[in-house]
């Protein structure tokens, strides 16, 4: 036991060291579009390389955006999409998980291969967006969710989930005469809470940073999602080098300090979601409860 | 247990409902969008009445159309739409034509564009690069997307007309190869509006080396040796592979210039000739003595701006206004800072060099086209029209009298409302909110507007020297090539482009070597360069025919 | 529901046998019949509906005249992507980077959740787990112009290298850095956000197990390799599986954002090039043909590797 203590209390310094390093590496780029939020517009256009603090903190940029009146307007159509979208997707995806996760129903493989197949083949932009304008989604945050109410991948990552679920555990239940809905609502889900949160993550961040069916499918600039905004203002000074041409128009570049102070807004409260969800992964809590 | 699988099978069943309902929703409007774009009539003009004499605006009645553009990013910084702007109303209320404006996102403009067309449901008006359509604009007329304006202008378009008259050369610029218009043109009315773009130096740098203003290769060479040595610019020379082709600086000094041009009513290929070897080689020496910037070929904007202002570089390629004009104010604290123009280079002291960035009167970015889909013509060309007639082009230029502009001695002049904005709005800011003229429109740029505009003595002085070359004789003017050529064109310089980018930078890094340059020639003819060349040449031939 | 009608087809010599099966079926599950109704709905409209537009590809695709009546042209689109100058390079490109991607960056998350796993302090765990995903979140447009400032002469790893007395250059210049600067990158921005799946599979193991495997004396090594991994296999392997089916795909932002003409022989891959090319032309028949022509290859990739996986652990799509 003694032996044992020690090779696990190096393994234990290195772990935390490297783990260390690693949160200074990830937290780097976070910390970098901070600094140069708060900097001085000037000092910050000609500096380059690392920055540790930021250059002449003042808040003008925060002012700038604050002032945009599409800023405000995105967060709520966001806040729309993020929470209504996540609730449709994660209903529908548990019933089809839920389906394909059965032993014993007929055409699950069928079915598996029905869906499986468009993860691979897809008809393409304009027939997509052909089909959404004529289901009547256009211009309508709609568009935003119905459309990709199912991931397959996530689908398939729930259904794994909802696999390693032990049978045990529905077949008491099915004894107590509970129907299919019973037993996802009451047993499955709340048992596979872990990978239920992960899917909460997944569409939640998926819908707050999505934006390009936002920009095919919505016209009017008022329902845009915050995200579309924010891909504006970062991409106007970099549309010429994307294309590898620039183009013959001499036009005013925005702030680099400002696209900062954007990004900062625009990915702050998605950040939030996180450490919330992080109790659902807490070892074993749940299978613990049941069987106590 | 029992009352809670009640819910849930409610709950489901509502699911299933919703998604059915939704489906069939869907399924009912399909008809009527079916229907709507059937029945709308393709083109709807009244070619019987004679109005030309007694029109005046505003126009009575009710009319609203829908007019599609990109919404520029100046625009896009005061006010969600260009609708919301204090121009817009102005126009409304002096054509007496509401307009309902639409704007995709911006930076995925080519997307929207492209799924607009798809869905074959188009607003009014659509503002695009018409000139660049695939297949050229005959195509887009021939595909039915917009409406050959021929007719239209002599009908409802007396100010473009009677520009058209004055100008022929602008007029054989705005049309296809069959004689049809396709669109009202941004016009830029003066030389000194197509020229913004050049080589700029430190001139404080200058000043306190001692040096004058370089204008031979050679000249160029000491100041950026000495810029390297007695400054400490570890990248004397710094600018973006992008820029070099657009101002054809060095290539020009060398009688070549980037891309396709026209050497005496010969069409060539600026990338293959003798001259560009001697270019290459230039860059070649100053990119291994450290003149030129190491991370030339990987500078994003960012990277290239800082090196400017941080005293990396001595000189560089920039605009007038987000170039020497932003950077100028981005050191105000920094009153040693000065930059200025410079002229292109030359190999010998006296010539003019060959050519440079120069914009056609003509701006082929942009152009503003009538869709088939228009139901109500006459005014929408009467709409577009304005910007040619005189009050037009003072709203278009200069905005709202007595608010945005005032005349000084009969001369137009911006108020302090844009020159010094009481809210903190930057020039270009508050102009885009009164005008159109700082990027463009269904117009004709006036001289004045840049004379507004550019401030600084650095500025103004710049345009002049850039302006001094000979690109007007070698610039390519608005050829157009059939579709057929254009989509055989795409596909050659396709992978000619890639290859010539590639090798540019492998031959001034030094990667290759330049006694390879004869192979490179050699390879770039295998992939079909004179078969580009001839369909150019020969559109050329029927540009000069028109 | 036209598989199930196939289905039904098939089987009908053995009709009574089926309908009996099919009853007792129904019986049971209706009301997961209709659960999965609306699932059904939504790929028949938002998936297949759509894809017969997929012919594309075959047809010279005029927006006007729509996807049914633009002209056949068979597979001229396909030809002139093989027939391309560089159709070996981009295609090769694209496997390299696609290969490394996978190699180095699969199992970087699951290495990552495992150590994670190892840390006793809740709080330090949590805020580990925290930190670590953040890069997902900063939008591609910045991370790729850090890489870039990173990797300048005057940049922070050339700072090293000027240490250890080695020559200053620009990185992104050389063909033979780009892929593992591609690879790390994102590695960096992924491994924390790729983590998470593995936690909330590995926080699903029964804490009893452990219990008894110490009882056992089993060390903490050993615990790993008989309970721990063979916990999360199942999520590994699907994982793997899907990866492996989108083998032939490169995103094209991040390539376009990082490379330069300099470096295209490494660096070009084939999602850039259509890029470039739709740029020229709008062209997007030639675009469908190429994405057909990925998505073929990658359902290959996948139906192989899941045929491997059932022999091999019994884990399977389907």
């Amino acid at each position: 036991m003694i032996k044992e203590s020690i090779s696990r209390k190096i393994f234990r310094f290195f772990n935390g060291l490297f783990m260390i390093s690693m949160m200074i590496i990830c937290l780097y780029p976070m910390l970098y579009v901070l600094f140069a939020s708060f900097s001085n517009a000037n000092l910050f256009m000609e500096h380059q390389g690392l920055l540790l603090k930021p250059l002449g903190f003042n808040l003008a940029s925060y002012k700038m955006v604050f002032k945009d009146p599409m800023i405000i307007k995105g967060y709520g159509n966001t806040i729309f999409i993020v929470v209504v979208g996540t609730l449709c997707n994660i209903l529908m995806t548990a019933f089809c998980a839920y389906f394909l996760s059965r032993k014993n129903v007929m055409f699950k493989i069928p079915i598996m291969i029905f869906i499986t197949f468009t993860m691979f083949f897809s008809g393409g932009l304009i027939p997509f967006y052909l089909t959404v304008r004529k289901v009547g989604l256009y211009n309508n945050h709609w568009a935003l969710i119905l459309p990709g109410v199912i991931n397959t991948y996530n689908m398939i990552i729930m259904r794994t989930g909802f696999q390693g679920i032990p049978d045990s555990m529905e077949e008491s239940a099915k004894i107590d005469g509970a129907g299919h809905l019973t037993i996802l609502f009451r047993i499955i889900i709340p048992l596979a809470k872990p990978v239920m949160a992960v899917m909460v993550l997944y569409y939640a961040v998926g819908h707050w940073n999505g934006w390009f069916n936002a920009m095919i499918f919505l016209q009017d600039r008022r329902k845009f999602p915050l995200q579309l905004i924010l891909r504006e203002i970062l991409i106007q000074n970099d549309t010429s080098q994307m294309t590898g041409g620039v183009g013959l128009v001499d036009q005013e570049a925005i702030g680099e300090t400002i696209k900062h102070a954007v990004i900062v807004v625009a990915t702050l409260p998605i950040l939030l979601i996180y450490p919330f969800l992080q109790k659902y992964f807490v070892q074993g809590i749940m299978i613990g409860a049941i069987k106590g | 247990m029992k009352k809670g699988k009640k819910i849930y099978n409610i709950v489901a069943i509502m699911m299933v409902t919703m998604m059915i309902l939704a489906a069939c929703g869907g399924g009912g409007k399909v008809s009527t969008n079916e229907s709507d774009s059937k029945t709308t009539p393709s083109t709807n003009n009244d070619t019987s009445k004679d109005e030309k004499e007694d029109f005046s605006y505003p126009m009575d009645g009710s009319v609203t159309l829908t007019w599609w553009l990109q919404l520029n990013p100046n625009v896009s910084a005061t006010s969600a739409s260009l609708g919301d702007t204090p121009f817009a109303a102005e126009l409304q209320k002096q054509t007496g034509v509401e307009v309902e404006y639409i704007h995709p996102a911006q930076g995925s403009e080519d997307e929207a564009f492209n799924l607009l067309l798809a869905s074959g449901e188009l607003p009014d008006i659509i503002e695009r690069p018409w000139y660049n359509f695939p297949g050229g604009p005959d195509k887009a007329i021939q595909d039915e997307y917009i409406i050959p304006l021929n007719d239209v202008i002599d009908q409802y378009a007396p100010n473009l007309k009677a520009y058209l008259e004055k100008e022929p050369e602008v007029e054989k610029m705005i049309k296809t190869d069959n004689g049809d218009f396709y669109a009202f043109p941004f016009i830029r009315s003066e030389d000194k509006l197509r020229v913004f773009f050049g080589p700029v130096v430190r001139q404080d740098w200058l000043d306190d080396l001692g040096l004058t203003t370089p204008e031979t290769i050679a000249e160029w060479e000491e100041v950026l040796k000495a810029f390297r040595d007695k400054k400490g610019a570890e990248a004397a020379f710094s600018a973006r592979p992008a820029h070099i082709t657009l101002s054809s600086i060095f290539m020009g000094a060398y009688g070549v210039q980037s891309g396709f041009y026209q050497d005496n009513g010969k069409v060539k290929y600026g990338f293959i000739e003798s001259g560009y070897k001697d270019y290459l080689t230039l860059l070649n020496k100053w990119y291994s003595e450290g003149l030129i910037d190491k991370n030339f070929a990987t500078m994003d904007q960012k990277a290239y701006e800082a090196n400017i202002l941080n005293g990396r570089a001595g000189i560089t390629l920039g605009y007038l206004g987000s170039g020497i004009g932003a950077w100028t104010s981005a050191k105000a604290d920094d009153p040693s800072y000065k930059l200025a123009g410079l002229k292109y280079p030359v190999v010998n002291k006296g010539e003019t060099p060959m050519t440079g960035q120069k914009s056609l009167t003509y701006e082929t970015g942009n152009a503003t086209a009538i869709t088939t889909s228009c139901k109500n013509v006459e005014a929408a060309a009467r709409l577009l029209d304005y910007g040619y007639g005189e009050a037009g082009m003072n709203l278009y230029n200069f905005g709202i009298e007595g608010k945005s502009f005032t005349f000084v001695n009969g001369v137009p002049t911006y108020t302090d409302l844009i020159l010094k904005n009481p809210d903190g709005l930057s020039i270009a800011h508050a102009m885009s909110k009164y005008i159109r003229a700082n990027y463009n429109g269904p117009m004709i740029q006036s001289g004045y507007y840049a004379d507004g505009y550019f401030q600084l003595d650095s500025q103004l002085e710049a345009i002049q020297m850039w302006q001094d070359t000979n690109a007007d004789k070698h610039i390519l003017p608005t050829i157009t090539p059939t579709p057929e050529e254009s989509a055989e064109m795409a596909g050659i310089m396709n992978d000619i482009a890639t290859y010539q980018e590639e090798m540019m930078l492998k031959f001034i890094m030094g990667v290759e070597p330049l006694d390879k340059f004869e192979e490179y020639v050699a390879e770039i003819k295998k992939m079909g360069i004179d078969r580009a060349l001839e369909i150019n040449q020969a559109a050329f031939e029927r540009y000069d025919n028109r | 529901m036209k598989i199930a009608e196939k289905t039904m087809s098939v089987e009908q010599n053995y009709k009574k046998g089926f309908s009996i099966r099919f009853k007792e079926d129904m019986r049971q599950n209706w009301t997961l019949y209709i659960l999965i109704i609306p699932v059904l709905l939504y790929y028949l409209i938002f998936h297949y509906f759509p894809m017969v537009g997929a012919v594309i590809a075959f047809k010279n695709y005029i927006p006007k005249k729509g996807i049914f009546g633009s002209d056949w042209i068979g597979f001229k689109h396909f030809i002139s992507f093989f027939q391309s100058h560089y159709f070996f390079r981009i295609f090769k490109n694209t496997v390299v980077i696609n290969v490394s991607t996978l190699i180095f960056g699969f199992p970087a998350p699951i290495i990552l959740a495992l150590l994670i796993n190892e840390i006793k302090r809740q709080r330090f765990k949590k805020t580990v787990q925290t930190i670590t995903y953040l890069p997902h979140f900063i939008s591609l447009v910045v991370v790729a112009g850090l890489i870039k400032d990173f990797t300048a002469d005057y940049g922070i790893i050339n700072d090293f290298i000027a240490f250890f007395g080695g020559e200053r250059r620009a990185l992104l210049n050389s063909p033979n850095l780009f892929v593992p600067i591609y690879v790390l990158s994102d590695i960096w921005q992924g491994v924390g956000w790729g983590s998470i799946i593995y936690l909330a599979a590995l926080s699903a193991i029964d804490p009893e197990l452990y219990e008894a495997a110490e009882i056992d004396g089993a060390g903490r090594w050993k615990q790993t390799l008989a309970i721990t991994l063979p916990s999360i296999l199942p999520t590994v392997v699907i994982l793997l599986i899907l990866r492996m089916g989108s083998i032939f795909n490169v995103g094209y932002e991040k390539i376009i954002l990082l490379y330069n003409p300099l470096i295209y022989e490494t660096a070009d891959v084939i999602s850039s090039f259509v890029y470039r090319r739709g740029l020229l032309e709008a062209n997007y028949s030639f675009s469908t043909a190429v994405g057909l022509f990925n998505s073929v290859l990658n359902f290959s990739m996948l139906l192989i590797a899941n045929s491997i996986s059932r022999k091999v652990n019994e884990t399977s799509l389907w």
